[in-house]
């Protein structure tokens, strides 16, 4: 399948005119690139996605009532707003913590050699490389409440008691930063590793300073690395459902806790899609919104 | 250079390098925490380790006791080795199809194919699983990597999309307009740069795949299990040490995979000149 | 949605046919083959080091294990709409009337079992069979804590503050919480009063999470205090852990792990092969011994020393729960936990 749209591609584009948003015809023939994954998207994906859709209305968890008593139970219960709005909040909150934190990095990283970029680089990769099963335990071992951070604390004087870390958002903020720092910089760092470093020179012998130069000038057009950050961090750390449960206990009640215990513990499927798709909204449409964002930034640069 | 450094430009040193080693540190903590307990030559996943000692190594390498992970781990490499592969082509011809399409369908379409990876994979293993076997299919290694694919794709096509934008149109209508062809523009033009951006996504992908739980419980069946299922297992009843001795493993072979690429990079850059 | 299930040949045929285009093989049932679920850990290594060579020297079947929790394989065989891909089931009590209700065991005859005589009456009935006993009670660190005596301790300095608290996602966190409720007045169906009672020294409560957290928490000091059952602390105790069981005062919980066959499988005489191997001596006196630590079925196995109880009949005196009448309230429970625990 994609052979055959990949080979009719290329001539129809060579045909048209190369000119900047060279007409409809250009326009045409590029999105049909796109076939080959939207073909698998339909058949793998939204395929299963429909599914699910056609079993959330249904009103009983042996999926032989249809009607919309699974929608009006989860959106009539005050309780399942307050999920959601945490649960992106929880995205939001993560966002900024790892753009707060991973940026400096990324910049650091634009200034080092080419050997020590590659050292920072593998040491940026490196919570990929930890399973999450171990890297869990790990985050018990370091916000534990014997754990490191606290043992540091109280060695230094700072602390007499104990601070609760795991078990509490500050926590899970925290390990989930490290979890998704990879995911912010990668993009970032190859979208900024592209920037032409005369700019930087420039703006400098203009008399910028470094502060001015970084938000007039590095931001900006590291803004398509830094969305793409955004997107991936946001839609990961609303859906990682070890973490939020293992680090954060499950007092801190997010969405995927409440569709593990409807789909694998009381089984009402309905209950359950209604729940998934409810993320998936949500979750998407912040998602569309920063792309949006991203799109107005990159096309303010370019034209 | 240098010659008088202003208050600002310090304060921006001590700042942006202050956050870069707190940075440092949350990244790298949990992984030494991690590495250190997998030297322990305790009975369990324990920190601080008590003593030290390769035991733990040496029972995760040896076939006879370590046959389930050896298979599983072979299943998972294979596993994120096919999803990632189809995932860098397709993704990539759809981000070169849609990445500067400016259409409002061309956007609606790129956020959709974000959707794998908001939808919960618990939710994403059920629905595959009913409608696959609706279709006829059992569990098996290709339903897997079918699901995969669909759960791993949104990391290529991101950062190769936010590579392609960051492109100069310019640069390439110049070597259009030269008389190049698309497919000669591609292959010497815009491949090359966005290069990184491809091999970040795929990377991100590949270890989403590897470490991939929700997906694999449903699409795997007895003889498929994956690695990241098995150390669950070993982690919740019986806290086994092996659990940590994989990603020591995982981490030394990226790091011997980087270097031999390293090593490569340059003979062939040097073969070049 | 599809509610018509697929027949095994049609699906059979839909596999052979996917086998074509495959690029890699698929599952295929060999001669003398059976695929049976066990729950990951220690269940596992006992099913595989012990069980799996048994069964080959005996009937030359070979044994496929696929670790899957409980809810996982009922999730799996539901979504599998009556092609289960697996042949035999491993379950606890609850999750074993979601099956039953699901109809997803074939029925069930004991009298193929060539070792019925060697269990308790009622180990077997036309659902499955019994395969090990599960006693539930409270662990706790003994270097760190006094033993607590009864459920309502938990509940008590100095525990409460070391406690690592599970809900109803298990069965025997949704047993415990019963018990505790019966201390305050509730009972088997009414866990209010034991969510009122936790709800007051919640703040102290050093953690609730999910049952897979609670080993990695226990071992790292986090909390001090949690209630499980036997099989587990006696593994981590080998692992050379700090850890006691306790009886409460109130009695431990008995419930008992069955297997079942899973309705439309191909290899319904190996799975009976198979289950007449498991509750046989040879197994159940192999699977006692450390490190595998299951509480036998066998009336021919006596019972480890290090057990709260002396006999099997002895232990028809614990608690029992109509899981029957549990599970229907299951769902309403969940969401009272998650409501009245929610920060």
């Amino acid at each position: 399948m994609g052979s055959r749209s990949l080979g009719m591609t290329p001539p129809s584009l060579r045909d048209t005119s190369p000119a900047d948003g060279g007409g409809k015809r250009f326009a045409l023939a590029e999105w049909q690139l796109a076939l080959p994954l939207a073909l698998a998207f339909a058949a793998l994906f939204l395929a299963p996605l429909l599914l699910l859709v056609g079993v959330s209305f249904f009103n009983d968890d042996k999926i032989t009532q249809p009607g919309f008593g699974s929608w009006v139970k989860f959106f009539g219960d005050p309780f399942n707003y307050k999920v959601i709005g945490d649960t992106l909040l929880l995205g939001v909150k993560t966002v900024c913590a790892t753009i707060v934190v991973g940026y400096p990095l990324a910049l650091v990283y634009l200034d080092l050699g080419a050997r020590l970029q590659k050292v920072l680089l593998f040491i940026i990769i490196m919570p990929l490389l930890l399973s999450v099963v171990v890297r869990t335990f790990a985050w018990i071992v370091v916000l534990g409440r014997e754990g490191m951070v606290n043992q540091v604390l109280i060695g230094l004087g700072l602390i007499s008691e104990p601070l609760r870390l795991l078990q509490t958002e500050l926590g899970l903020v925290i390990s989930l930063t490290q979890i998704e720092m990879p995911l912010m910089l990668l993009p970032l760092i190859s979208v900024m590793s592209r920037l032409d470093p005369n700019l930087r020179d420039a703006s400098a012998a203009l008399g910028a300073s470094r502060w001015r130069t970084l938000f007039t000038v590095i931001v900006p057009l590291s803004m398509p690395g830094l969305v793409a950050g955004c997107l991936l961090v946001f839609a990961s750390s609303t859906t990682a459902f070890i973490s939020q449960t293992v680090i954060g206990g499950v007092r801190l009640i997010y969405l995927p806790l409440l569709i593990w215990q409807q789909s694998l513990v009381v089984y009402n499927w309905p209950l359950a899609a209604v729940a998934s798709l409810s993320l998936v909204v949500s979750v998407l449409s912040v998602i569309a919104a920063l792309s949006y964002l991203g799109r107005r930034s990159s096309g303010h640069l370019h034209g | 250079m240098g010659r008088k450094r202003s208050l600002g430009d310090i304060s921006y040193s001590l700042v942006i390098g202050g956050i870069a080693i707190l940075a440092l540190l949350i990244i790298v903590t949990p992984v030494v925490v991690a590495l250190m307990t997998s030297f322990t030559e305790g009975r369990s996943l324990k920190f601080p380790p008590t003593g030290f000692s390769f035991r733990w190594y040496e029972q995760l390498f040896d076939a006879s006791q370590s046959r389930q992970i050896h298979k599983a781990a072979g299943n998972s490499l294979l596993v994120a080795c096919y999803s990632t592969l189809f995932g860098v082509v397709l993704a990539t011809l759809a981000s070169l199809g849609l990445a500067r399409n400016r259409h409002r369908m061309a956007r609606v379409a790129d956020s959709f194919f974000m959707s794998p990876l908001v939808l919960p994979g618990i939710t994403f293993g059920l629905a595959a699983l009913v409608y696959f076997s609706t279709l006829g299919f059992r569990p098996s290694l290709d339903l897997m990597i079918a699901g995969h694919l669909m759960v791993t794709m949104p990391f290529i096509l991101r950062t190769t999309t936010a590579s392609l934008s960051q492109l100069d149109p310019a640069l390439l209508d110049s070597s259009q307009s030269l008389g190049a062809s698309w497919l000669y523009t591609l292959r010497r033009v815009t491949l090359p740069l966005i290069a990184p951006g491809i091999a970040a996504g795929a990377f991100l992908a590949f270890m989403a795949s590897i470490d991939n739980v929700p997906v694999s419980l449903f699409l795997s069946n007895a003889r498929t299990d994956t690695l990241p299922i098995r150390m669950w297992g070993m982690m919740e009843s019986t806290l086994d040490v092996r659990v940590a001795a994989v990603s020591g493993v995982l981490i030394t072979s990226a790091f011997v995979l980087m270097l031999v690429m390293e090593w490569t990079v340059g003979l062939t850059r040097r073969m070049r000149d | 949605m599809i509610r018509q299930p697929f027949s095994r040949r049609n699906l059979l045929a839909g596999a052979s046919a996917l086998g074509g285009i495959s690029f890699l093989p698929g599952l295929a049932h060999a001669k003398g083959s059976i695929v049976a679920t066990t729950y990951p850990g220690t269940w596992e290594d006992a099913y595989r080091g012990v069980v799996a060579p048994m069964l080959k020297k005996k009937d030359d079947i070979d044994l496929e294990l696929a670790p899957l929790f409980a809810m996982d394989q009922i999730g799996k065989a539901k979504a599998a709409r009556g092609a289960p891909p697996f042949d035999v089931f491993v379950l606890d009590p609850g999750p074993r009337i979601v099956g039953m209700d699901g109809g997803l065991f074939e029925k069930f005859d004991p009298k193929k079992l060539a070792n019925l005589g060697k269990l308790p009456a009622g180990f077997a009935d036309d659902v499955g069979v019994q395969v090990s006993a599960q006693v539930v009670g409270i662990a706790y660190n003994p270097k760190k804590v006094p033993a607590p005596k009864s459920w309502a301790d938990l509940l008590k300095d100095p525990w409460v503050s070391r406690l690592g608290l599970t809900g109803f996602q298990t069965t025997f966190g949704t047993s415990s919480l019963i018990e505790l409720s019966k201390l305050f007045g509730g009972s088997l169906t009414n866990i209010d009063p034991a969510l009122a009672e936790l709800k007051k020294v919640l703040p102290k409560i050093a953690a609730v999470g999910l049952p897979a957290a609670m080993p990695g928490l226990f071992q790292q000091g986090q909390c001090d205090v949690m209630y499980t059952n036997t099989q587990t602390v006696a593994t981590l105790k080998g692992k050379g852990i700090d850890v006691e069981f306790v009886k409460p005062e109130s009695g431990s919980i008995a419930f008992y792990t069955t297997m079942h066959i899973a309705k439309g499988t191909a290899e319904l005489a190996n799975a009976y092969k198979y289950l007449d191997l498991v509750v046989g001596k040879e197994v159940q006196e192999a699977l006692t011994k450390p490190p595998y630590n299951f509480v036998p079925v066998n009336k021919d196995v006596p019972l480890p020393a290090d057990l709260p109880m002396k006999s099997l009949d002895e232990m028809t005196k614990y608690v029992e729960h109509d899981w029957s009448k549990i599970n229907p309230l299951r769902a309403a429970w969940i969401e009272k936990f998650n409501k009245e625990m929610a920060k």
